[in-house]
């Protein structure tokens, strides 16, 4: 069999798994603080016999974007925006994971959570004790205004840290962890704002494009499937007579 | 099957849902004591097909894997808890609460629900009702011959009677507070109950500790921006329009494919 069809399959494969990227990034266009996946292919090149014209494509989808995603506004006081680089850290399986999403809540006794996984601070969980009023600082410090008193006192830090996108991935929550899988250290450069939320960073335009150019190098390699067919049936038909 | 067209349809799905909280949202722009729901999303867990780091030989370890993500789940809707507008009414029996706390009435089943919305009434009996009818917990009953009734920002209810220069007190209003307010479980009617996430709740009168003050002859509007609320349509709209595109592009890949095999 023409070798051939085999490295059209890989093609073919590569472009529907790399939708199944863009379709994850765009249906995740409204999850507040959602980094997009990016997805790369590299060429895989076959050694063997014949000539050296086959080089599978591989997709390779583990980077984790690192641009701004849009901030609005709220109000909500627990509400929070990391400017520029850095992440949240949260209670994850034991240890800890990170993420830009920062619509913190609060549990029936009074710990910070988001989307159901504790918030860390300064010495893991934050508990808030009751309160009149809450702020969350630029440097993530957070104060209340206890019921009985006018004075706001701060109680807790968030644990914000930073890295370099490349050595960040995503765990299968959909969490960021460091690549090599330890605890990245707390940053204080890293700056928040309260009342503010940060939306996802994915490009919906970017993606729409990348999806009807994927679309259509489907439909390429399907042609060259046909291609493949059609040779390998004249032959059929030249050795049939 | 293409996992793209599963995946495209959470999307769709949770576009659908946003925008069944925005026209909730939007029809109770008028409702007094209301307050807005979001719909906060969350990223599916994820296919890992390669770890990164797994060793390629003896010396070399692959610096990248792959991680395919599933789509987009609804996590919950989320009662934003900022206050609403005041807009003063001059109505006697009107109340607003400046600051934290809940108006508490009893429901027929004999359970404390929770409100914001203080267009309060006086039913045949006398006894203070909100909007709905049910008596207001602790129990204020006017009497008959009541010419003017005032309420306190500190909750005293007291009335004049007629004839008498003197006004004499009726009874305190109290208030409840949760930990997490945002754990209540709205049950329509402008009444929240309380469940496990929203914890126990805290009673108190009215400008004490966390609590609000009162304010007669105003009331709290909803919460809802309506501005707010129609760009959030628009990118609900836009977003679900964008998963459909994928939808479909997902389904030609397939088509395309049916159509290459004889």
């Amino acid at each position: 069999m023409d070798a051939l069809i085999y490295t059209v399959m890989s093609g073919a494969e590569r472009a529907l798994r790399a939708q199944q990227v863009h379709a994850n990034n765009l249906a995740n266009l409204e999850t507040g603080g959602f980094r997009a996946d990016l997805e790369l292919a590299t060429s895989a090149a076959v050694t063997g016999d014949g000539y050296d014209t086959r080089h599978l494509a591989a997709l390779q989808a583990n980077a984790v974007s690192s641009a701004q995603g849009a901030v609005r506004q709220t109000g909500r006081e627990l509400d929070v925006a990391i400017v520029g680089d850095g992440y949240f850290a949260v209670e994850w399986a034991g240890g800890e994971a990170y993420t830009r999403a920062g619509a913190f809540a609060l549990d029936a006794d009074g710990m910070l959570t988001v989307n159901g996984r504790p918030v860390l601070g300064d010495g893991g969980p934050i508990v808030l004790p009751p309160f009149a009023r809450v702020a969350i600082g630029n440097d993530g410090t957070i104060s209340i205004q206890p019921p009985d008193g006018e004075e706001m006192q701060p109680i807790d830090r968030l644990r914000l840290v930073r890295a370099d996108a490349a050595s960040l991935t995503k765990n299968e929550a959909g969490l960021v962890v460091a690549r090599d899988g330890v605890e990245l250290p707390a940053d204080e450069t890293v700056v928040v704002k309260s009342g503010h939320l940060e939306g996802s960073n994915v490009s919906a335009v970017g993606e729409m494009v990348a999806t009807m150019a994927l679309n259509r190098e489907f439909e390429i390699q399907m042609k060259l499937y046909r291609s493949a067919d059609a040779m390998a049936d004249a032959g059929n038909r030249l050795v049939r007579g | 099957m293409n996992p793209a067209l599963w995946i495209s349809k959470t999307g769709v799905q949770a576009q659908d849902a946003k925008l069944q909280a925005i026209a909730n949202n939007l029809a109770n722009v008028n409702t007094v004591g209301f307050k807005r729901d979001r719909v906060v999303f969350e990223d599916l867990f994820y296919q890992i097909e390669r770890q990164p780091g797994t060793q390629n030989d003896d010396n070399t370890v692959s610096p990248s894997g792959v991680q395919l993500g599933n789509g987009t789940r609804l996590v919950g809707t989320q009662k934003v808890f900022t206050t609403g507008n005041l807009q003063t009414t001059g109505q006697a029996m009107d109340v607003a609460i400046v600051g934290i706390g809940f108006l508490q009435v009893q429901q027929p089943d004999g359970e404390i629900a929770y409100t914001r919305a203080g267009q309060l009434q006086v039913d045949a009996d006398g006894r203070l009702v909100n909007a709905q009818g049910l008596p207001l917990v602790p129990e204020i009953t006017v009497p008959a011959n009541a010419t003017s009734v005032t309420i306190g920002e500190n909750g005293v209810v007291s009335v004049t009677l007629g004839g008498a220069a003197e006004p004499s007190e009726l009874g305190q209003l109290t208030l409840a507070s949760f930990v997490n307010a945002a754990g209540l479980l709205a049950v329509g009617d402008n009444l929240y109950r309380e469940t496990a996430a929203s914890g126990a709740p805290t009673e108190g009168n009215p400008g004490e500790d966390v609590f609000g003050r009162l304010k007669q002859g105003a009331l709290e509007g909803s919460n809802v921006q309506v501005v707010e609320e129609m760009v959030d349509m628009i990118a609900a709209q836009r977003t679900y329009e964008m998963n459909t595109k994928v939808l479909s592009a997902a389904d030609n890949m397939m088509q395309y494919l049916a159509q290459a095999v004889r």
